[in-house]
């Protein structure tokens, strides 16, 4: 009788429920945790995300648990997606995949729906919002309220100065692809509740600049700065960018402070690497000398490091046909990218170029692109390689070691000639001396190629940076600046034909997303979509 | 555990014991007292019979003297009298209760069948599917009007797809809640297969809100009330055991080249070098990865009933193996009740545990797609090749990572295996409270618990194991759903208003807790990874319902659920669902019972309004949470590697409601031989759960939110027909079809609603989608590019309709076609038995959808074929030989071209049985077919598929079944 007399109790207490609102009071518990900023740690991890959002797609490796959708994980990488659209809309890179409208970035046909120019507008917003998000919550009070030695507390108030100056380069980037960008700063509430405002491009370019000025003066110095960590040189270098750009951006030229940064990054004592032009994209570029010559890097790493974006993108796909991918330290090539004949012509002897730039891969390919979607229609670029220096295939034959060079002085020294050429003061003198200082090591310390000073024109700079620096993500911003992007400038599949033809002036900002532009109204389409 | 004991002695000793013999009379007439001719007067438990003569007279010899006699007759209520000595026994049968005083369940509780005020369809025992079904959903197939069955691939140990009324929802859960004996089921673990079909006794469906809004944030998608079989009261002991053997053999192959006529068309297309890529062998893929399965199922049921004690125990065994090389599916599980009754009877507790113990076994399912693709000039073997297979090889001598795997190496180079544990207990005290006339408790307490456990290795000798990182994977975890339930029901009757009122109030707790982990390996052990998961959330719930039967005419009911979940924040968590509805029993009024023809009317009509919450994940409300990086998502900085936190978004999400219509009504005629319900619904769903896209800003640019709308209607039609009641034959058939719309209302929070592409498809890289969610269409709508085609109605290569005009084909010439939702299904049955032998199939089909053939659509063309990263060729599907389509510009992939027609009628299942009967024991011996032939224009394997996109199913096969079923 007890027994039952007890069953019956229990559920008639079951039919009593009064005090419920606190079971339904429920802890995170798992892999998540409620981010408490108290120890280094905690700081660090949020610091470092700032980072890991430029490198890797999101927070398990081969960019599982990706930070934006709507688009594949390993596609969603900043670096990738940044390269697609500067390299991809390019006489220097085409690609054979048919996933979604990406062929319709070198045919110059994308549309505001076009995902990659989505992804890259969601992933620049949203890198900007992370740094806003550690500005914010790294307040001083937090951070004297933390359990942080002194030197610790001065290393956090560091972190702060990295995400204000990433945030910079994030905004940099929205201003030269799409125009402008949704200005946010770390007053913005980040749950999407705030509708950010579309502001100028001379204001969003005048934020840009009073921020790396801001900064400059509490960043390391450039030798003085951790490897793949942001410094007064990677600012100066942002800088002359921003001014070398300035009369694209806001039709006002600002060469002569172009110079003045040029000149500031130079002295911070980088050093044109006195190795292989090969070795800075190599597996140990960050030791096999070719470090002397990067201001800012993008660090890589096939075991601890590991995305489908990067510098493994950029040694995986652009290998096929009848390459071996084992030569390259890769366990399978992806058979997608290759170049146009045009950029192959701007070598002199082409694929048989003295110049040791020149890394065609053409057994088995064809100069010429007859087909799109065929590998072996165009040449394919062996430049970032997952082998070290002395031979030896790097940690991981998917993910690769390669780290890549955001900034590095070559960039700089071509730069300064550029500034030169277009009155912003400097030496002509110097800038050829430059100029040979690179065409010597690309030739192999050879000085019959040099330049002097009558050879010395705008358009001579131009190919020459495609020669140094083809594939590393400038090419683009350089054709819209020498006005060789869309109304001139003529490259096989442009326009979608074969021969190629111009396109509208309108191509030289992308669209702002058709999504974005109807979830914010206060954001105003570019003209022309 | 005495009364167990007690049991088992009893179940030894019964057949021993001798009886005393006699002989027994007597006149069976009915309640007019006219004599009735032809009653079977048996001895129970017996074969000893007789049947009464034109005076009603009958004499049976042979009666022990403790024996039950049973009289029957067809329309009288079967009677069942003890001898206890008698020689004499006159019985007056009494009319056979008509079916509509049959108790049916609803939310909490249960009503007569006059009384169903909603929409809601219970298929017992009777109506079941027939075969050697392993998944309780299967039974379902076909049935009843609004639940749309998707048959379950071929793949063992799967279940299919059910819905109810479709549409209420975009991105939530859109499975319909399940309760198995008082518990609901955890959506997220949602497993049937737990459940041995052969212990089911019914199954409710509860389709409309003004039935389902009882069960509050979880009603919106329907509610499936399963009932397990449990013993009877003062029933002699029985046992049972039946057994069946079913022979699988798929019924087709996808229609790929055969490797002579793949030898023709790349000499007639190829270029030297791929024409050199050419092998001299002739290998049907699909016949090499695809055999015969074998499936047995055996039961044993041991049941009895006492004065006070009930108890049936039933072992299950199934053992299956699939008809794609390796794998299979194997269940041992124990059902076991037993029925107490307390306190003088007012106190009925019932106990029942579920048992299940199963294993998957899996094999690499991606030899599917490639058995289709693979080169048919390929030998399977190679004796150079690694593991002695087949594989495309680098320059270097490696497996090449771009070619495709050799479907025979892949199935035969992974052991994978997916092991459950699951034990189901339910306590269900039902008292009625002395002293108070009509006030019952009724309290239940469940658990439901399941570990599971799962590997795989791969052979790291194989293609594949020699081309990827993760060799080796495991996973453990567990998953607890416990439950606590009380509510009051209370009956009485206002006399001076002739009225009967019902009222149930109560409350719930339930709390679900999921715990589990994975790891992958490389072939040194080396961990690539772990996955932690865990999950808690809670409901709470208090709920009340009041019904009135006015007059026995009005039926009014009206139920309320004010529940709360720990999804969402404190401030949004806390809903009230309500609903309410009625019927007028024309049945009761003289016009009908006067009219001859109508045996039955009842009109219905309800309102109701429920919610949703099944979004799969906790804590999204918890603010400030952070996500940790893992070791392979580090940053490097100077020297150092730096795990990452990344901050997560927390949004204040809230119900999803639902607000529907129904209306209803039911004839009989003729005595009921014929009849028919209708139903009609509308239903609206509100701030849909959708993982919508948030503007820049936002700590990530998607986001589950309450954003958009969706309106479904429907009619549903049931009908059943006897067309023969008799002694010896019998025979009715039933069918029922449904008719569906469902349309999105709203997309965005702005203005602006754009489209969302949905559905990625196959074939030609990633970020290619075939669907897009839109204002004004259905969910599965397809986007595609408009086919052009000659006179003669042949497709033209790689011309479509430039729809905007402006010269370009991009993806503004795209636009909606078609859908994947049918506009109609339905379900026909028929059930005969003359004398011992017995009849039963039933068809299944649906008309105006529509699939995506993604097979064909990703493979026929000569670049498919040709245009690879690595030298090796693909085989395309047949479809080529015609339409020589030579390019694969992105359009062909979206073609209109490769929308199909997914009309089809399937007969589903065709049961053949003999019944014999010796003194000792009855014997069944059936024979059954499933899924005999499918009649379709599709042109892909098989027209069935969830969601409308066919990307290479695994292939549903074909089944013979034999089997026996022994009663003793």
């Amino acid at each position: 009788m007890r027994t039952y007399k007890t069953l019956i109790l229990l559920f008639l207490s079951a039919a009593l429920f009064t005090a419920c609102n606190d079971a339904l009071d429920l802890e995170q518990q798992g892999r998540e945790s409620v981010g408490q900023l108290q120890t280094l740690d905690d700081f660090e991890g949020r610091w470092a995300k700032l980072y890991a959002g430029l490198i890797v797609g999101g927070q398990d490796g081969g960019d599982g648990n990706a930070d934006i959708q709507g688009i594949d994980g390993g596609f969603s990488n900043y670096g990738r997606l940044y390269w697609k659209l500067q390299e991809l809309t390019t006489d220097e890179a085409i690609i054979a995949w048919n996933d979604g409208t990406i062929k319709d970035l070198h045919w110059q046909v994308w549309t505001p729906e076009n995902e990659f120019i989505a992804a890259m507008f969601a992933r620049i917003g949203y890198q900007i919002t992370l740094c806003n998000a550690v500005i914010r919550d790294f307040s001083e009070p937090t951070i004297s309220g933390a359990e942080l030695s002194s030197s610790d507390a001065d290393r956090v108030r560091g972190f702060v100065t990295d995400a204000r100056f990433l945030r910079a380069y994030s905004y940099y980037h929205g201003l030269d692809l799409y125009g402008s960008f949704p200005f946010t700063t770390e007053d913005t509430a980040a749950d999407g509740s705030e509708l950010p405002a579309f502001i100028s491009k001379q204001d969003l370019f005048n934020f840009i600049e009073s921020e790396l000025m801001a900064i400059m003066g509490d960043l390391p110095s450039g030798q003085s700065v951790e490897y793949g960590r942001v410094s007064q040189g990677a600012a100066q270098m942002l800088l002359a960018k921003l001014y070398l750009n300035s009369e694209v951006y806001t039709g006002t030229d600002r060469y002569a402070d172009a110079l003045t940064q040029i000149n500031a990054v130079i002295g911070q004592g980088y050093e044109i690497a006195d190795v292989p032009y090969s070795n800075l994209f190599l597996a140990d570029n960050d030791s096999n000398g070719a470090q002397e010559e990067f201001i800012w890097t993008l660090n890589y790493d096939g075991e601890n490091t590991q995305t489908f974006g990067g510098t493994t993108f950029l040694s995986h796909a652009p290998v096929g046909g009848t390459m071996d991918p084992t030569n390259y330290g890769l366990d399978a090539g992806w058979g997608g990218v290759r170049t146009t004949p045009e950029f192959v012509e701007l070598f002199d002897g082409e694929e048989n170029s003295a110049d040791s730039r020149e890394n065609f891969y053409t057994d088995g390919q064809n100069k010429s692109i007859a087909d799109v979607g065929r590998f072996q229609d165009g040449f394919a670029i062996v430049k970032f390689q997952n082998i070290t220096s002395t031979g030896l295939p790097g940690f991981n034959p998917t993910f690769v070691d390669v780290d890549m060079p955001v900034f590095r002085l070559a960039d700089a020294y071509l730069m300064y000639a550029e500034a030169v050429l277009r009155g912003g003061g400097g030496s002509r003198a110097t800038a050829v001396g430059y100029i040979n200082e690179l065409r010597e090591r690309a030739y192999g310390g050879a000085t019959f190629a040099n330049i002097s000073d009558s050879d010395l024109t705008l358009d001579l700079i131009l190919d020459e940076r495609a020669r140094e620096l083809h594939w590393e993500g400038h090419r683009r911003q350089d054709l819209i600046r020498f006005n060789q992007f869309s109304t001139n400038g003529i490259w096989e599949w442009k326009g979608n034909v074969q021969s190629g033809i111009t396109t509208p002036a309108f191509r030289n900002l992308f669209p702002i997303p058709l999504t974005e532009l109807n979830l914010n109204s206060n954001l105003v389409q570019n003209p022309g979509y | 555990m005495n009364n167990k004991i007690k049991t088992v002695i009893l179940l030894f000793l019964l057949p021993l014991f001798a009886f005393a013999q006699s002989v027994v009379t007597g006149v069976v007439t009915d309640k007019d007292n006219l004599p009735v001719l032809g009653a079977t007067v048996l001895v129970k438990g017996t074969q000893n019979a007789t049947s009464t003569d034109f005076d009603g007279k009958y004499t049976l010899s042979n009666v022990p003297e403790d024996a039950v006699i049973v009289i029957s007759y067809i329309g009288y209520a079967t009677q069942e009298i003890s001898v206890n000595g008698q020689s004499t026994i006159n019985v007056t049968l009494a009319d056979d209760a008509s079916e509509l005083d049959t108790i049916v369940l609803i939310g909490y509780g249960s009503t007569t069948k006059e009384n169903v005020t909603a929409a809601q369809t219970t298929v017992d025992e009777e109506e079941f599917n027939k075969g050697a079904i392993v998944s309780p959903g299967q039974l379902l197939a076909g049935k009843a009007a609004g639940v749309q069955v998707t048959a379950a691939t071929g793949s063992p140990g799967e279940g299919p797809r059910i819905r109810v009324r479709a549409g209420s929802t975009l991105s939530a859960s859109q499975d319909p809640l399940y309760v198995v004996d008082g518990i609901p089921l955890d959506a997220a673990n949602a497993n049937l297969n737990s459940i041995n079909p052969a212990d089911i006794a019914d199954i409710t469906i509860l389709k409309d809100a003004s039935a389902t809004a009882i069960y509050g944030n979880r009603g919106s998608n329907g509610v499936i009330l399963i009932t397990t079989k449990k013993g009877k009261m003062s029933s002699d002991l029985k046992i049972s055991f039946s057994t069946q053997l079913a022979i699988n053999e798929n019924t087709d192959e996808i229609d790929v080249l055969s490797g002579d006529q793949f030898r023709a068309l790349i000499n007639e297309f190829g270029t030297p070098d791929e024409i050199a890529l050419l092998g001299n062998f002739n290998t049907d893929w699909q016949e090499e990865i695809y055999t015969t399965g074998i499936q047995g199922i055996h039961n044993l049921v041991i049941e009895k009933g006492y004065e006070r004690t009930a108890f049936r125990t039933s072992l299950n065994y199934t053992n299956q193996n699939g008809t794609l090389e390796g794998t299979g599916y194997e269940r041992a599980t124990v059902n076991a009740n037993i029925i107490q009754k307390l306190l003088n009877n007012d106190l009925k507790l019932t106990l029942n545990v579920q048992g299940a113990a199963e294993k998957r076994r899996f094999t690499d399912g991606g030899a599917i797609g490639s058995a289709i693709s693979f080169d048919p000039t390929q030998p399977v073997f190679d004796p150079n090749g690694p593991n002695g297979y087949f594989e495309y090889l680098q320059n270097n001598g490696n497996v090449d990572e771009l070619a495709p795997r050799n479907p025979v190496g892949l199935i035969n180079s992974l052991t994978s295996e997916n092991d459950n544990n699951q034990i189901r207990a339910t306590l269900i005290a039902d008292y009625k409270v002395p002293g108070i006339d009509g006030l019952k408790f009724v309290g239940t307490a469940g658990i439901d618990y399941n570990e599971f456990d799962e590997f795989s290795r791969r052979d790291p000798n194989s293609g594949v194991g020699l081309t990827t990182g993760a060799l080796r994977s495991n996973g453990e975890g567990y998953r607890v759903n416990q439950l606590l339930r009380g509510r009051l029901d209370y009956n009485t009757e206002f006399e001076n208003i002739s009225t009967v009122m019902d009222v149930t109030v109560g409350s719930a707790f339930q709390n679900f807790q999921r715990e589990s982990v994975f790891r992958g390996q490389d072939d040194n052990g080396i961990d690539i990874g772990d996955q932690i998961g865990f999950n808690n959330n809670r409901l709470i719930s208090f709920f009340g319902r009041a019904s009135f039967d006015i007059n026995d005419l009005f039926v009014l009911s009206g139920s309320i659920n004010r529940e709360g979940t720990s999804r969402f924040s404190p401030e949004q968590r806390w809903g009230t669902f309500w609903g309410a509805n009625g019927a007028i029993k024309l049945t009761n009024l003289d016009f009908v019972q006067n009219s001859g023809f109508l045996s039955q009317l009842k009109l219905r009509g309800g309102y109701g309004v429920t919610g949703q919450q099944e979004i799969g994940q906790d804590f999204l409300f918890v603010q400030g949470r952070v996500v940790p990086s893992n070791g392979q998502a580090q940053v490097q900085i100077g020297n150092q590697f730096f795990n990452t936190l990344r901050p997560s978004l927390a949004l204040d999400l809230k119900w999803e409601e639902t607000y529907q219509w129904n209306a209803g009504i039911d004839f009989g005629f003729f005595d009921d031989r014929l009849t028919v319900s209708v139903d009609g619904y509308t239903r609206d769903t509100e701030d849909l759960f959708q993982n919508a896209p948030l503007p820049v800003g936002s700590l990530g640019n998607f986001a589950l939110q309450n954003v958009g709308a969706t309106r479904s209607r429907g009619i549903e039609v049931g009908a059943g027909l006897d067309l023969f009641r008799g002694d010896n034959f019998n025979w009715n058939i039933g069918g029922n079809v449904t008719f569906q719309e469902i349309e999105i209302t709203d997309l965005t929070l702005g203005d602006n609603d754009q489209p969302t592409p949905v559905n990625p498809v196959g074939g030609a890289g990633f970020n290619n989608f075939i669907g897009e969610w839109a204002v004004g269409a259905d969910p599965t709508a397809f986007v595609v590019y408009r086919q052009v085609y000659d006179a003669s109605g042949n497709p033209l290569d790689g011309v479509f309709v430039d729809r905007n005009g402006d010269n370009v084909i991009n993806s503004d010439d795209r636009y909606r076609y078609k859908k994947g939702n049918p506009d109609a299904y339905f379900g026909f049955t028929s059930n005969l038995n003359y004398k011992n032998f017995d009849m039963s199939f039933t068809f299944r089909g649906q008309v105006g959808g529509y699939n995506y053939n993604n097979v064909r659509a990703g493979r026929e063309n000569i670049d498919s074929i040709t245009e690879n990263a690595s030298p090796f060729l693909n085989n395309p599907t047949s479809g080529i030989l015609q339409d020589r389509f030579q390019s694969a510009p992105l359009p062909l992939l979206f073609s209109s071209h490769y929308i199909e027609s997914s009309d089809f009628v399937r007969l589903d299942n065709l049961s053949l049985g003999y019944r014999f009967n010796t003194d000792k024991v009855g014997i069944r011996a059936s024979v059954t077919g499933t899924n005999l032939f499918v009649i379709t224009d599709y042109s892909g394997l098989d027209p069935e598929i969830a969601g409308g996109i066919d990307g290479a199913i695994y292939p549903r096969s074909r089944g013979i079944i034999l089997g026996l079923n022994f009663d003793f």
